[in-house]
């Protein structure tokens, strides 16, 4: 999936008066395939750099393209119907519906979606949870499970509708150092296995060289940018 | 998975939030329903007695209309008397169609010779009446023999016995009329013919003597010609025929209309002050639970949900909490005013009749519509504000 950014910016305002520029005049273009690792300290517009991405938060200005659309000519309909066909998304947060199964957790962007997909979806859905190694935890409640399974079982459910994009805000931040590796393990064989373009901020440096590409970002702006594996072929 | 199946799993992972909704959709269904099944069933007990005494015009001895009144409505016997004159100097009034007299009889309480005690009993002149003929032609298709008689919707034949015992004198009860809710419904009615022969019997038959003087009546049911005007005439008998009170049927019951008027003002009042309270609450309660629920929504908009069916998916929370609730609500208030409706009548010395099923079914249907409305109202404004913030945002604050 290309993406496009130009002259994007965000300003957020606080009890209407205070503004922050969260970021700045971004120019940027991901292509299809990339594996793209951005850094930078708290603060510094990463997250909100991905929403701005997946339509999330609107920019104050400039404009966000995919694959050449403006996202923000687009209807919220349409704008979600995107988000959920094309992206998926794993946050730093626990972001599993504790009211559901593992399972159903997996299948509920389903149901924003076609209708006569959804027998395919829980097909799809019970292989990702094997894949992710959770086959047996299809019935448990997000509660039951520690956080390195709930966070495989987020990224089985940003896998269900088989999208172009994945991004990931701070995957591994609640995680020990074990279950970070394994998690970072899983991205690399996602993006090795699947023709999928990934967005992934972190504060951890170490991670950048799983990625193809690492972003530093400063104050709202990118201030480096660089292919970091010259050995990996970049799909086009 | 689908809207109501994650609607009810939400419902049940937020009990608290659940519970509130739930209860103030029950109470807002139980005060409306209450109210409207008292002050309706109260005004069609009052309307059925109208239609039973089908008359224009209620003529009666004057200084009796309290009484007379409380005896239609409540039941309890009264015996009032004036000259049987009266009927033919009404009948003679322009704008009179027909007059037809009655006699109000009581039985005795507490006698061997009566076997219910203290019924209110009419006879009437089956060659002028037009209260109990039309009942007579479309169940019966006769007129009442002499020894029969036919009774409210309550009057039955005590166990063991064939026939109802009047001053020693056995009395065939040959069916009941439709309930009105009032105290018509445990009164009989038989031909003046019956009741004169019951008062002839009734020194050898019953321990205290039944005395009715041919000479007197005790009302005159009026019938006014299609164009005459009801105040004029009314004006005219009373003008006319010195002793008596003239009551158009409109102008019947006017304490019992005035206390359903303070009923309805009181049941208003306070219907509207639990509406408001309630909808305050649920909108405190929504605004908070969907407050602790942002990032979720956020997330649900991140996996493709669009704002109008995060709106739904809310939404539908509360409709199916206040279908429950109101529900519940109805229920347990139609119950408990069905268990209790001779309690309300006679706490409230008011008619009451209970309506049909039907009625029942529609009223019922129209309250979980009130309700529904109310709940949604009540959660649109901080539903509606949580969807229309950017995912983003909802994502980071919490």
């Amino acid at each position: 999936m290309m993406i496009s950014l130009f002259q994007a910016g965000k300003t957020y305002t606080l009890k209407g008066k205070t503004t922050i520029p969260a970021i700045q005049e971004v120019n940027l273009n991901i292509d299809t395939g990339e594996f793209v690792v951005i850094t930078g300290r708290s603060g510094s517009g990463k997250t909100t750099l991905l929403n701005l991405v997946a339509g999330l938060a609107r920019p104050t200005s400039g404009q966000v393209l995919i694959e050449s659309m403006d996202l923000w000519s687009m209807s919220d309909q349409e704008q979600s119907r995107l988000r959920n066909q094309k992206m998926g998304f794993v946050f730093q947060f626990p972001s599993l519906l504790q009211s559901l199964t593992v399972l159903e957790n997996v299948i509920l962007p389903g149901m924003y979606g076609q209708k006569n997909e959804k027998h395919l979806i829980l097909e799809r859905a019970e292989k990702l949870l094997d894949e992710v190694g959770l086959n047996n935890k299809l019935s448990a409640y997000p509660r039951q499970l520690s956080a390195g399974q709930q966070q495989r079982v987020v990224i089985a459910r940003a896998l269900v509708n088989q999208p172009a994009l994945l991004l990931a805000d701070e995957p591994t931040s609640n995680l020990d150092e074990q279950t970070e590796q394994e998690i970072i393990g899983l991205f690399k064989d996602i993006h090795d296995s699947r023709e999928i373009t990934i967005l992934l901020v972190t504060h951890a440096g170490q991670l950048i060289p799983c990625g193809t590409r690492a972003l530093q970002m400063a104050e709202g702006r990118i201030i480096k940018d660089e292919h970091i594996h010259e050995n990996r072929v970049v799909r086009q | 998975m689908n809207i109501l199946r994650l609607a009810l799993k939400n419902i049940a992972d937020n009990a608290f939030r659940s519970w509130i909704v739930a209860i103030c959709a029950a109470l807002v269904a139980c005060c409306v329903i209450g109210a409207t099944l008292i002050v309706q069933g109260s005004e069609n007990s009052l309307q059925k007695v109208f239609e039973r005494l089908g008359a224009d015009i209620l003529v009666i001895p004057e200084g009796n209309q309290s009484d007379v009144e409380h005896a239609l409505l409540m039941g309890v016997p009264v015996t009032v008397w004036m000259p049987r004159s009266v009927i033919s100097e009404i009948a003679a009034l322009p704008g009179v169609s027909a007059v037809s007299p009655q006699l109000f009889l009581s039985t005795m309480r507490g006698a061997s010779c009566c076997s219910v005690s203290d019924m209110f009993m009419i006879a009437y002149d089956p060659e002028t009446d037009f209260t109990v003929h039309p009942w007579l032609e479309q169940k019966l298709e006769r007129e009442l023999s002499l020894g029969e008689a036919i009774g409210g919707i309550y009057v039955t034949v005590s166990e063991g016995r064939d026939n109802i015992l009047i001053y020693g004198y056995e009395i065939e009860l040959v069916g009941n009329l439709e309930p009105t809710g009032s105290g018509l419904d445990q009164s009989m009615f038989f031909t003046y013919e019956t009741a004169l022969e019951i008062a002839r019997l009734s020194p050898m038959q019953a321990e205290r003597e039944l005395v009715i003087s041919p000479h007197s009546v005790s009302a005159a049911l009026v019938r006014i010609e299609a164009n005459a005007d009801p105040l004029r005439v009314v004006l005219q008998i009373e003008n006319a025929v010195p002793g008596v009170v003239a009551i158009e049927n409109t102008q019947l019951f006017r304490t019992q209309r005035e206390r359903i008027l303070g009923l309805t003002s009181s049941a208003t009042v306070l219907s509207i002050i639990t509406w408001i309270m309630c909808i305050i609450l649920i909108g405190l309660v929504t605004s908070l639970a969907i407050t602790q629920r942002k990032r979720e929504i956020g997330v649900l908009r991140a996996l493709g949900a669009s704002r109008a069916r995060v709106l739904l998916s809310l939404l539908s929370e509360g409709m199916i909490l206040s279908l429950l609730g109101g529900a519940a609500g109805i229920s347990l208030t139609t119950f408990t005013i069905y268990l209790f409706r001779d309690l309300i009548i006679h706490q409230m010395d008011m008619p009451f009749l209970f309506p049909t099923p039907l009625a029942l079914f529609l009223l019922s249907i129209g309250i979980l519509a009130f309700t529904l409305i109310s709940i949604i109202l009540a959660t649109l404004f901080p539903i509606l504000h949580i969807s229309h913030l950017e995912p983003g945002t909802t994502i980071k604050e919490w």
